[in-house]
């Protein structure tokens, strides 16, 4: 059975997947890339937790800097962020080709401002005299939110490139829109991980 | 009794929300004073977390419709992180 085939059986619009034959979203390479970037950060993640255990004392006086509203509210973004471009994949499958672009640009526009205030956020620490070099836990809490950092400006080539394939009939993909959305969610999931270490694991 | 899939997405979201409000209560309510090493929080913290990771994975990232390899695989790999974590946390 060709992938097509199997795409339309398994993707029945609007409902839960009852009696479906199983796919994999998206592009396998795409699994490929978040298999490794996952192995990565968690052995980032692995270390980190090690050092915050051997040395508790520094990284709990380092980690007292840190405001825990900034962490919730870029959590709350980055899953409002996932679920929109979740439900721009669905309306894609649906045919409902403009109501998956706004979701991706809603997408889009949650990431900016977590941008935004991650930016924000490291310049008032900065301000407050916390660099890289300052301690261990500001260079844990630098390294980690700043490769994440990358991994969401990398997201907003995915993203265009979403939006780039849902707005022309010509180009339309559902394989490519559920590849570009697979990679957004890894960058958010991985961010759910780094707020619990950073700032909420005492 | 079935639901939508865009029914779904949004109780995903809004229990991946619920929860993250639990993570700011557990982590804001720690006592007064310096912060101290607390291992109730710090596996309160892992649990949430491997519980919202899995939620993304199936739901989000609809994993549940996928191959049986790949659901099987991103478990396996979700406990085997949680593990390594919560081995480098007690040791």
């Amino acid at each position: 059975m060709t992938k097509a085939a199997r795409d339309s059986l398994s993707r029945a619009p609007g409902k839960a997947g009852v009696g479906t034959v199983p796919s994999t979203p998206g592009q396998p390479d795409m699994w490929i890339l978040v298999l490794i970037e996952a192995l990565t950060f968690f052995s980032y993640f692995v270390v980190y937790t090690y050092s915050y255990k051997a040395n508790s004392v520094a990284f709990l006086e380092a980690q007292s800097h840190l405001n825990l509203l900034f962490g919730v509210i870029n959590t709350l973004i980055l899953l409002t962020s996932s679920w929109s471009i979740a439900l721009a994949v669905e309306k894609s499958r649906n045919g409902n080709f403009s109501g998956a672009i706004a979701n991706v640009w809603l997408t889009v526009g949650c990431g900016l401002t977590f941008l935004a205030l991650k930016l924000y956020e490291w310049s008032l620490k900065i301000g407050e005299g916390l660099y890289f070099s300052s301690n261990e836990f500001f260079s844990f809490y630098y390294f980690l939110t700043g490769m994440h950092l990358l991994h969401v400006l990398v997201g907003f080539i995915v993203l265009g490139v979403a939006i780039y394939q849902l707005s022309s009939p010509r180009r339309r993909s559902q394989e490519i829109v559920e590849t570009c959305a697979t990679y957004w969610h890894m960058v958010d999931f991985l961010w759910v991980i780094i707020f619990a270490l950073l700032y909420i694991m005492r | 009794m079935q639901i939508s899939t865009q029914s779904r997405l949004l109780l995903s979201w809004f229990g991946l929300s619920a929860v993250t409000l639990l993570a700011w209560w557990i982590g804001a309510h720690h006592g007064t004073g310096p912060l101290k090493p607390d291992l109730a929080v710090a596996f309160g913290a892992i649990a949430i977390t491997a519980v919202k990771v899995r939620v993304i994975l199936r739901e989000f990232m609809d994993v549940r419709h996928a191959p049986a390899r790949l659901r099987h695989m991103s478990d396996a790999l979700l406990a085997l992180f949680i593990a390594a974590l919560t081995t480098a946390y007690i040791v």
